[in-house]
């Protein structure tokens, strides 16, 4: 399966913040999508599932039109995101918040990161950790059946193990066919794990490149300004 | 002795009436957060349903299946056509259920005339029991309400539908990110919220006149029971019909109905004092 986006514009209550923005993320690979605090990543990321209306440019998934799909059927088309902010329903249970997302057996969702979450399904999601509430929300999109991940910094307030073990997760994923967009400003985990970078700006592409690319991390560096 | 328990009874019953009529504005109003002034028009036009069955020589007990189709069906469309297009703005939704409720009550009049209607009792007479006689019906009218309230309770609290319903009231960005039919879930949640006010019309029908004013005196006394019983928690319901049924009797016992109502608005009015106390005590 193949997402593409061409031109994509969108923003918040009428103010643009994405300007024309084209990528596509294919099946088996990972492209992370870098880029500083309010270049328009989350926009992105909720643009392409439908939170956000798309106000110009074209969303294709395998070549079908998903532009003006509501969210509830890009979904069953095979897209599944983890969101940054507030993942989980906080006021329902580890165990219900799995269930929606088409997950009967917690149990199983539980178990991607071994024991840090074993044994949570009654507790309820907003009484765990930030890292916790990531961690699950990062296991329910792994273990669903979507074919494009849409995967919003779900690296952010995990333990440094913790980011290991999400980093195999998304590898094995990978390598099982599925296609990963990563918004992740863990550049360690994004050069361990990424196919192809690109770089958000003011809601532009900046700079793009592949992970074989020779001077990739003195740009992406340059562009974190870090 | 006697006297008591007749008491107790009749609270009973103004807790079932109260409970079955509030339940779908529970739904609605506590759960969605959806203010809806037409929420007693529903309630009428299931009595009106209750009427026709009636007229056209069927049972009455057909009329409580059908009120609730017929206004799962009407809630339905509301929610499709009116509802949903509005229902993020508060002060909207106040003015288009008011306009809604004003034109349920003149549809109401063209088709069936200001004149007052009535169906017969379908369980006269009355039944002795804990020592004092009591109308049979409205122990008949205690069952089936308490039965409709655990049934809406349990699919609201224990089904994958009440899960969704719930997912939404939550965040209604998540639920749509994890491919919850929002609109679906949103228009059955407002059908069945309708259609539990239908059942309440077709119950309380045989109890008094069938009109197309007759709503208007089903709304204070459900919002009271959703304030007071509290939002986000459909058994608030329960809570809110106990409590205001309790106070309704007792002070009806002492004094009045005038004083019952007054004790029913001021304790309505209490109890928002109080949420709004402890809101702000736990935000500051």
């Amino acid at each position: 399966m193949r997402l593409e986006a061409h031109e994509l514009r969108s923003g918040h209550g009428g103010v643009p913040v994405l300007h024309g923005v084209s990528f596509c993320v294919g099946g088996g690979e990972i492209v992370a999508l870098v880029g500083r605090n309010g270049a328009g990543k989350t926009t992105l990321v909720k643009t392409v599932v439908g939170l956000l209306r798309a106000t110009g440019g074209q969303l294709l998934l395998d070549g079908e039109q998903i532009t003006r799909h509501p969210p509830s059927r890009r979904i069953r088309a095979g897209l599944r995101a983890a969101f940054q902010e507030r993942p989980l329903f906080s006021q329902l249970s580890v165990a219900d918040n799995l269930r929606l997302s088409g997950h009967p057996v917690p149990e199983h969702v539980l178990a991607v990161f071994g024991d840090s979450l074993a044994g949570r399904s009654a507790q309820r999601a907003g009484t765990l950790s930030g890292g916790e509430q990531k961690m699950l929300a990062a296991a329910s999109a792994l273990a669903s059946t979507a074919s494009i991940l849409l995967m919003d910094e779900p690296t952010e307030g995990l333990q440094p193990s913790n980011v290991e073990v999400l980093g195999d997760r998304l590898d094995a994923a990978r390598n099982s066919g599925r296609g990963i967009l990563l918004v992740e400003q863990h550049l360690a985990l994004a050069t361990r794990l990424a196919d192809r970078f690109i770089v958000l700006s003011k809601g532009e592409i900046v700079d793009s490149g592949s992970a074989g690319e020779r001077d990739l991390a003195d740009r992406l560096s340059r562009h974190l300004a870090i | 002795m006697d006297a008591l328990t007749l008491e107790l009874l009749n609270g009973l019953s103004t807790f079932a009436t109260l409970g079955v009529v509030a339940l779908g504005l529970g739904i609605v109003f506590g759960l969605m957060g959806i203010i809806n002034l037409a929420h007693g028009e529903f309630v009428m036009i299931g009595a009106y349903v209750s009427y026709v069955v009636h007229a056209n020589g069927f049972s009455h007990w057909l009329s409580v299946p059908l009120a609730a189709v017929v206004l799962f069906v009407l809630g339905g469309a509301i929610e499709l056509t009116l509802i949903r297009r509005i229902h993020r703005q508060p002060e909207v939704t106040i003015l288009a259920t008011f306009g809604l409720s004003v034109c349920l009550r003149q549809v109401a009049e063209l088709v069936f005339t200001k004149d007052f209607r009535g169906v017969p009792n379908p369980v006269p007479g009355a039944t002795r029991a804990f020592g004092v006689l009591f109308p049979t019906y409205r122990y008949v009218l205690i069952g089936i309400a308490v039965a409709v309230v655990v049934a809406t309770l349990l699919a609201f609290t224990k089904s994958r539908f009440g899960l969704t319903v719930r997912a939404i009231v939550a965040d209604r960005d998540l639920a749509e990110a994890s491919g919850i039919r929002t609109g679906i879930a949103n228009l059955c949640a407002f059908g069945i919220g309708a259609a539990t006010a239908g059942i309440a019309g077709a119950l309380v029908a045989p109890l008094g006149a069938i009109e197309p004013q007759a709503g208007l005196a089903y709304l204070p006394g459900a919002f009271l029971v959703v304030i007071v019983g509290g939002f986000n928690k459909l058994w608030g319901v329960v809570v809110g019909a106990l409590i205001v049924a309790g106070v309704q009797t007792g002070v009806i016992h002492f004094y009045d109905a005038v004083w019952a109502q007054i004790a029913s608005l001021g304790l309505a009015v209490a109890v928002l004092q109080f949420r709004r106390v402890s809101v702000e005590g736990a935000s500051a």
